[in-house]
């Protein structure tokens, strides 16, 4: 309560109001992220009381997870990495003349699973910190072997292609400074390669820049895409929401306890939850091809993933992503000292926090759903327009992140090869996965290594991995399962 | 009217400046080799406000992120900028100890010009507060018990926490783990879970945590006492005869600029060292200011590089310079 007194005065609110805009927007664009505009914001924030910036700073960094679907949907360019697995689903929505569903249901995910992150964060922000640090790293090798699982379901038609290209993502996930030897890898004596490839860029070269590429082929593609005429038709029918309604629980669960642990991130939750969401489902072989749970789920745990992030940076003063340390980063330079103390002391600040991100949420709602109809209009504009718009906005999305000519020669790399995987019909997913689980993943098993000083028992003898660890495996016998099974149909027909 | 007052304004913030025969006319950009909310990145930021509120700079001061290979890309970024008389860098000691490791690291801080030192970064040695080490001594006993079954978090094994760890297990002959996470909390994360038995942490970020009774300090990577930690004991009070290695921060500019261009840049950080609000904020995050000229700051160059030099190579790391 004492929390709402602080969040509903109306500079606070208005703060509020700024940093969900500004989020939104930034959210949009590809490009520039909330770590960098929040950096840049700080030395406005001096003006201002610490509550009120700090209400301002967190609407950006909610904002830009709602935000950032849209052009994944629209247009297949991801605006941030969490937003990639929104594209799955989302685009082939769109391109079916459904986009106004998808955004609407992005819009309701984001706002169901943005409360309960933030119902997490003020139910059970201490006791979740501590079950947190339990999770070191046998545990997060496991789960982003989980993760790296779910390649066996995002597979297309092939299993062996899209482990290939599982594989190719593996490598360039491992091309950069190597953290344990300080050695470079794979970099062929290029500096900008030092740092590695940035994901962003592989994803956007080859979901927008290869399906841009794809559809110039044909000789008929000069025709706009279907939009349906009537607001009715632009938002989600109750149907979709009915569909929905697990995608919107399990993201939101998925995305807040990967939110919790320092050493995940959005990114991963919302695959996941696309995941987990397709193996439980009624319909797998129509994800992918435009099902609506397959927005709902990684947009839901998107922004769940906010509220759980915010557990640790607030009550233990550790930051897990670059958004929470420039967060953090700002505290300091207002004069606090986060840490386990930090919500006991300034009871004020947190819970006026808390309340404004319910605040916020609804605001983010109430802002984004008449923004559905008027985005769906973009696809109405004719391809010979569409496209090169894409391809502008995504060499501007890459080169106002880095500032380097080489990511937009990368990019243009990319968008061939992502071009080239659809020729020979391989399916891009598992590329995007390896490449964003594959870091993670091989620290995590070299940092347990060194622990158990070699021995891999490490891995199974604690509880929380060994049974990651098994649902990794019972995963990866889908498959077999599967074919199993249709081969026994086919011997009892005969 | 409006446009007269601005015009005045900005007179009178041009004003203090004029003498040295360069002034900045458009804003300046700082270059850091940390994404936003790194070390270098949030030194940046504070500096940058500092500058702003003392008056220090008649233009605007951005701040750039050039990440990538451990300074190696913000390095080669300067470089680039050869004569570019309104760009400066934060620089840090891996910008001294890279090029000795990696050979894409073709840029050294001796290839830049050297402007500042501002800042000396001491560490204290942390562990669990229900460890059942209670002093230095103890814990590295322990580890020469069990040789390498204690664990430490850090960083990469050319950061200051690691070579802390190097000059530790040279003195005593102890052998522990070094773990490397990416990212500091991670760090601390791995420590407070009791996943490691030991970390090399900055003062003001194990402050919070020994107040909330989570962590205990055995020692301080430093020559003399920090004030906030009076009966934590130093290295060498500790029983170990090791020279701490300090983590250094300070600034350069490209090379081949002009030399009223070094001696105005020069001059801004003195005053900006001197200023209560660079004061304040050195006392706050428990640094120690350690401001040197530019010819003093090239002299440490070469003293810093062989030291390190020597102690990574002890370690076993491969060097390439």
């Amino acid at each position: 309560m004492q929390g709402f007194a602080v969040a509903l005065q109306p500079m606070n609110l208005l703060w509020c109001f700024l940093g969900v805009v500004l989020g939104t927007v930034i959210g949009v664009m590809p490009g520039l992220g909330p770590p960098a505009t929040i950096a840049m914001l700080l030395p406005l924030t001096f003006l201002m009381n610490p509550a009120s910036a700090m209400i301002m700073l967190a609407g950006i960094y909610y904002g830009a997870k709602y935000g950032g679907s849209t052009t994944s949907i629209l247009l297949n360019v991801p605006g941030e990495s969490a937003s990639v697995a929104t594209c799955f689903d989302g685009y082939q929505m769109a391109r079916k003349g459904r986009a106004g569903a998808a955004l609407g249901i992005a819009a309701i995910a984001s706002f169901i699973a943005g409360t309960v992150g933030v119902l997490g964060l003020m139910l059970i922000a201490p006791p979740l910190a501590k079950m947190a640090l339990a999770f070191s790293s046998p545990e997060y090798f496991a789960l982003m072997a989980l993760g790296l699982a779910m390649v066996v379901l995002l597979a297309g038609r092939s299993m062996v292609k899209a482990l290939l290209a599982m594989l190719v993502g593996l490598w360039l996930a491992g091309i950069g400074t190597d953290l344990f030897s300080q050695t470079s890898r794979f970099t062929f004596g290029q500096m900008e390669l030092l740092s590695g490839v940035d994901f962003v860029v592989v994803a956007i070269g080859v979901f927008a820049i290869g399906e841009v590429l794809t559809n110039m082929e044909g000789r008929e593609a000069a025709k706009a895409l279907p939009v349906p005429k009537g607001i009715r038709n632009l938002l989600p029918t109750l149907q979709d929401l009915k569909d929905s309604r697990f995608a919107f629980a399990n993201g939101s669960l998925v995305g807040f306890l990967i939110g919790v642990l320092p050493g995940a991130g959005s990114t991963i939750a919302s695959f996941i939850s696309y995941g987990l969401e397709k193996a439980v489902s009624r319909r797998p072989e129509q994800f992918g091809q435009g099902v609506v749970e397959g927005v709902a789920a990684p947009e839901a745990a998107n922004n769940s993933e906010t509220g759980g992030a915010l557990v640790p940076m607030l009550t233990l003063g550790i930051p897990g992503s670059s958004t929470t340390a420039v967060l953090l980063a700002a505290l300091v330079l207002w004069g606090f000292k986060p840490g386990p103390l930090f919500i006991p002391e300034n009871p004020a600040l947190f819970w006026g926090l808390v309340a404004s991100m319910y605040i916020g949420n609804v605001m983010l709602l109430v802002l984004n759903m008449p923004l559905v109809p008027l985005f769906a209009q973009v696809l109405r504009t004719p391809t010979y327009i569409l496209y090169p718009l894409i391809l502008g906005i995504s060499v501007i999305g890459v080169y106002s992140t880095s500032g380097s000519l080489f990511d937009v020669w990368l990019l243009a790399g990319f968008g061939l090869l992502g071009y080239l995987m659809r020729k020979l019909d391989y399916p891009s997913a598992p590329l995007i996965l390896g490449l964003v689980l594959g870091g993670a993943l091989e620290r995590a098993l070299r940092q347990s290594l060194m622990m158990s000083d070699g021995s891999l028992s490490i891995l199974v003898s604690r509880p929380v991995s060994a049974v990651m660890l098994s649902l990794t495996l019972l995963i990866l016998l889908i498959p077999l399962f599967n074919k199993f099974n249709a081969w026994r149909l086919k011997a009892l027909d005969n | 009217m409006k446009r007269v007052a601005l015009a005045v304004l900005g007179l009178a913030v041009a004003l203090p400046a004029m003498p040295q025969g360069f002034t900045p006319t458009r804003p300046v950009e700082v270059v850091v080799h940390t994404g936003p909310g790194g070390g270098s990145d949030v030194l940046a930021r504070a500096m940058v406000l500092i500058m702003e509120k003392e008056k220090l700079l008649p233009v605007r001061a951005q701040v750039a992120n050039k990440p990538g290979g451990g300074g190696v890309v913000a390095a080669a970024y300067l470089a680039e900028k050869k004569g570019e008389t309104h760009t400066i860098g934060i620089f840090t000691g891996v910008w001294l100890t890279n090029p000795l490791t990696s050979n894409e690291a073709k840029v050294s801080l001796k290839d830049l010009t050297p402007i500042a030192r501002l800042l000396l970064e001491p560490a204290v040695i942390a562990v669990k507060a229900d460890a059942p080490y209670k002093t230095l001594g103890d814990f590295v006993s322990a580890a020469k018990q069990k040789p390498g079954e204690l664990k430490q978090s850090g960083g990469s094994i050319t950061s200051r926490d690691n070579v802390v760890r190097q000059q530790l297990q040279k003195v005593s002959g102890a052998r522990w783990q070094f773990i490397s996470f990416p990212g500091g909390g991670e760090r601390i994360a791995a420590l407070l879970g009791g996943h490691v038995n030991m970390m090399v942490i900055e003062p003001n970020e194990a402050g919070e945590h020994i107040r909330a009774g989570n962590m205990r300090l055995l020692a301080q990577v430093n020559d003399k006492r920090l004030a906030a930690y009076a009966n934590v004991p130093t290295l060498k009070e500790a029983g170990f005869d090791v020279t701490p290695v300090p983590q250094v921060r300070g600034v350069v500019a490209p090379p081949g600029i002009p030399r009223e261009n070094v001696a105005y840049w020069e001059g801004v950080f003195k005053k900006m060292s001197q200023t209560e609000s660079w004061k304040k904020y050195v006392a706050d995050n428990q640094f120690e200011d350690a401001y040197q000229n530019a010819a003093d700051l090239a002299r440490f160059y070469d003293d810093f590089t062989g030291q390190m030099r020597g102690i990574l190579q002890e370690a076993g790391v491969k060097t390439v310079r």
